[in-house]
């Protein structure tokens, strides 16, 4: 939200730039001219902005958790994932507005090393993850093995990826062992980062808490995440990856 | 000049519907019954406005 108000404010700051000169028409023939969005130089960046503006709006007006009900979380998160098209934009934008006066070819190399960097951070990042899926280990009668009881971190969780499904978190806490999905029921933040805090497994990116040993959240709130079967066979931890209904007990013990 | 006169349009049904919606049917769309506070309301208002159709559409349905 605060970043659409730093935006709507720099669009302000240029409309009445143009308002007080009595530029305003030749603006509107800026952004309408439809010739000039086939060039790169002389290409009407001052749309990429409009536009730019225009979700972050649509993103801000949303930013209500009862956006997130009404609209379903994953519609939700869809939306929200226009802010990569909105940062796109306002890079284009103020690049392509220094370089319709400054010829420099440092500016272009720029803009374009800095585009591969963050392409290729996001594909080795995501081949990572798409390795660290393909490695689950396979446990006996179907289970995944996640480890010895002691190789989960006291407080904290190790994650494990079924072949169907997204991941499961398994918390220790002390000698108490559950598996929770990694989803938070929030907006899906990854839970299995987390910790657990005050005696609840707690989501790393808004502070959602869930309860280890069911999968609920404590009262008064109602959020629920699906829970799922762990035993402990020759001295290895492994989760059943069939889900249970969420806020299903299903936390362990062991000795 | 279309293109602006169909936002200002649909601007000025989003204001008339956003305004409805969050009188009477903000709460009635929602899954599980839950109190919408006036303060709440009034921050709903620029999305309600904005995404209209779709917000008269599933209070629509919620008479159904």
């Amino acid at each position: 939200m605060l970043t659409f108000f730093v935006v709507l404010l720099h669009a302000s700051f240029m409309v009445e730039w143009f308002a007080v000169q009595d530029a305003l028409p030749s603006l509107y023939d800026e952004l309408t001219k439809v010739s000039d969005y086939g060039k790169f130089i002389g290409f009407p960046f001052k749309a990429l902005g409009l536009f730019a503006l225009l979700i972050l709006f649509l993103l801000a007006a949303t930013s209500h958790d009862y956006w997130l009900v009404f609209l379903t979380p994953s519609v939700w998160k869809g939306l929200h994932m226009a802010l990569y098209v909105a940062y796109g934009l306002i890079v284009m934008h103020v690049a392509l507005g220094v370089m319709q006066n400054d010829r420099n070819p440092f500016i272009p190399a720029m803009l374009a090393s800095g585009f591969a960097i963050v392409t290729l951070l996001h594909l080795v990042v995501g081949w990572r993850e798409r390795v660290r899926d393909r490695a689950g280990a396979r446990g006996s009668e179907g289970w995944l093995a996640v480890g010895p009881p002691l190789s989960i971190p006291d407080k904290g969780a190790r994650i494990v990826t079924p072949p169907d499904g997204e991941r499961i978190a398994v918390f220790r806490d002390g000698t108490q062992i559950g598996a929770l999905s990694n989803l938070c029921a929030h907006q899906n933040g990854p839970i299995g980062e987390g910790r657990i805090i005050d005696g609840c497994v707690t989501c790393p990116w808004h502070g959602y808490q869930y309860r280890l040993e069911d999968g609920c959240a404590p009262p008064p709130f109602t959020e629920k995440l699906v829970t799922y079967r762990v035993r402990i066979a020759h001295g290895v931890v492994e989760v059943d990856p069939r889900p249970l209904l969420p806020g299903t007990p299903a936390a362990i013990r062991y000795e | 000049m279309i293109v602006l006169l169909a936002l200002v349009l649909y601007a000025a049904a989003g204001i008339a519907i956003a305004a409805a919606f969050l009188v009477f049917g903000v709460t009635r769309v929602l899954p599980e019954p839950a109190p919408v506070t006036l303060g709440a309301r009034i921050m709903l208002f620029p999305g309600a406005a904005a995404l209209w159709p779709y917000v008269l559409i599933r209070w629509l349905k919620s008479f159904r």
